[in-house]
């Protein structure tokens, strides 16, 4: 009876054995294919969802801590729900890369217009600075201050378009609207403390 | 930026003046430079509009740059 158990015994440990080895090629293939997926959607991930990328990142991770532990099984369940999270990740940063590339779009459409108007606001107060540079006694709306504001403001101007123009130069429009909107409020500040608005 | 300074006449952000009776150049010059003598200014931005610097009238739009 004893040795019938043992034999038992034996046998079952061999059904096991058999049984883990025979999952442990499907659980390689399983992270094998993971990481294969991840790998695809990595760089736009990267861009546009890095915090979810650092959690299917940890998924596999676990996957692999298992997978060297012997634990096939526990890899092969977790297997779907790491495809799945891949799936995702894909589908998140795919939908956010085509948010990006609408709100570049706008941008590039918005700068098309302000790279028109902008020169025109700078060339306006130009203008009107180097006009009353010469005259003999300012409007009364206009102090000498203003008028010494608005040519140190001018060169500013100058400058924070050039920086605009640069930013569009190398593809940021985004940028490139944000620097051009805060020059185009300064100009229309100085504008008003030249009287050329009313 | 343009180190010149382009046309008045296609600078949307030019100023506008409206001329009302009694207007002369060297007024609108006063009003918006602060020196009559500067009506130049106003007439040369003016010039295709403008003929004379002594006859501008009522309901002319002048640029005022």
């Amino acid at each position: 009876m004893k040795k019938q158990f043992v034999w038992l015994l034996a046998a079952m440990m061999a059904v096991l054995i058999v049984g883990c080895a025979s999952q442990k090629g499907p659980a390689e293939q399983a992270i094998a294919g993971a990481e294969t997926a991840l790998a695809a959607v990595r760089d736009q991930a990267q861009k546009y969802v890095p915090d979810q990328l650092q959690a299917v990142d940890a998924q596999i991770a676990s996957a692999k801590d298992a997978f060297a532990k012997g634990d096939y099984k526990g890899v092969l369940a977790a297997g779907p729900g790491i495809m799945t999270a891949i799936s995702g990740l894909k589908d998140a940063a795919s939908a956010k890369a085509a948010d990006a590339d609408a709100a570049l779009s706008k941008a590039k459409d918005a700068w098309s217009s302000v790279s028109t108007d902008v020169p025109k606001m700078v060339d306006a107060i130009q203008s009107r600075v180097d006009i009353l540079s010469k005259s003999h006694h300012l409007p009364p709306n206009v102090t000498k201050d203003s008028l010494g504001a608005a040519k140190s403001g001018l060169d500013s101007l100058k400058s924070m378009w050039s920086d605009a123009s640069s930013a569009a130069s190398s593809g940021d429009y985004t940028g490139a609207m944000a620097k051009a909107q805060a020059v185009k409020d300064k100009a229309a500040d100085i504008m008003k403390s030249l009287g050329m608005t009313s | 930026m343009a180190d010149e300074t382009p046309p008045a006449a296609n600078n949307p952000y030019t100023q506008t003046h409206v001329v009302v009776a009694g207007d002369t150049l060297s007024k609108i010059a006063q009003k918006y430079y602060g020196d009559p003598s500067l009506y130049t200014q106003i007439f040369e931005a003016n010039r295709d509009v403008l003929k004379d610097p002594n006859k501008i009238f009522p309901g002319q739009t002048l640029k005022i740059p």
